[in-house]
């Protein structure tokens, strides 16, 4: 199923470009890197703010993802999709994030609460983007992840489970699982 | 499993709009990579310096770990200040003589030509 995604410069931005930038990113280019993040500020944020659920904390790890993608631009394989790559690193920037707060506060769930989950808030939601981005929210983390991710680079599964480092199948099942708990949830 | 049953969530997960990111994230990132300043030491002169300290530590564990290190290092010291002169009364005191004349031109202050001024860019 091909859709229009809403983000665009992840999805429609070519790979040989990406690459370029890259090249000339290593040759000292700064304005070269400011392209890419210009171009994937965005996502990664998202991604972020979708797996953290906490809007300082997502804008940490959006940070952190690029300056460690910067760091490591020299190992960065040719051929391969930058998104994905950023995406990788950015997923588990959160997941160490997310195990440090657990570390934290062991008595309360990884996943921070928030409020606006709730079922009674979210019926009182006109909003459709709201309802859906609280409904998202409310997802348990595994499924939150894959469901940002399918929002952010479409029906592609591969890359998704490279992002999540997670089996194909498992990506699939997850994903179905999520829609069928987001559409409970919206339709409830 | 079929997907046909989650047409309308994939059109509206298509059709939501993603957050804007804070207007200063961009701001931040690139002065945490392309703008960063250089590190005052670089790497390799930390591996440089951490070389030498490692060889001097073997070396001052070499000497002190040999027998006699005490006796042999006395007797190298006395024939190096006796080869050096420095058991010399007049060697000595025109030494005192320089060093004195050093410090004292060292607490001289003179008047520095006016420089030319260099606009920052």
């Amino acid at each position: 199923m091909g859709l229009a995604l809403a983000v665009e410069p992840p999805v429609t931005a070519p790979v040989l470009e990406d690459q370029a930038l890259i090249a000339a990113a290593l040759q000292g280019h700064g304005e070269a890197f400011g392209e890419l993040v210009t171009r994937y500020e965005r996502a990664v944020y998202n991604l972020a703010l979708r797996t953290l659920r906490d809007r300082t904390e997502a804008e940490d790890a959006a940070q952190e993802a690029f300056f460690k993608a910067y760091r490591a631009l020299g190992s960065f394989r040719p051929g391969a999709k930058f998104s994905t790559w950023i995406f990788t690193i950015c997923y588990r920037a959160c997941c160490d994030r997310l195990a440090k707060r657990k570390r934290l506060s062991p008595d309360e769930l990884p996943d921070r609460a928030d409020p606006s989950a709730g079922p009674e808030t979210l019926a009182e939601r006109n909003d459709e983007a709201c309802r859906l981005r609280a409904a998202i929210d409310a997802l348990p983390e595994k499924y939150r992840a894959v469901i940002t991710l399918y929002h952010l680079q479409g029906v592609q599964y591969e890359e998704i489970a490279t992002v999540l480092n997670l089996p194909l199948g498992t990506v699939k099942t997850h994903l179905f699982r999520a829609k069928e708990q987001l559409r409970k949830v919206l339709t409830a | 499993m079929t997907h046909d049953e989650f047409d309308d969530l994939d059109r509206a997960l298509a059709a939501l709009p993603l957050e804007e990111p804070p207007a200063a994230l961009r701001a931040r990132i690139m002065a945490a990579t392309v703008y960063r300043a250089a590190p005052e030491v670089h790497a390799w002169e930390v591996w440089l310096i951490g070389t030498l300290v490692a060889c001097g530590a073997w070396l001052v564990w070499a000497v002190a770990s040999a027998p006699r290190a005490g006796e042999r290092l006395v007797d190298a010291v006395t024939q190096a200040t006796a080869s050096a002169g420095l058991t010399s009364d007049y060697t000595l005191l025109w030494l005192a003589v320089g060093v004195s004349t050093a410090w004292w031109i060292s607490q001289l202050t003179f008047p520095s030509p006016p420089r030319k001024r260099i606009d920052a860019r």
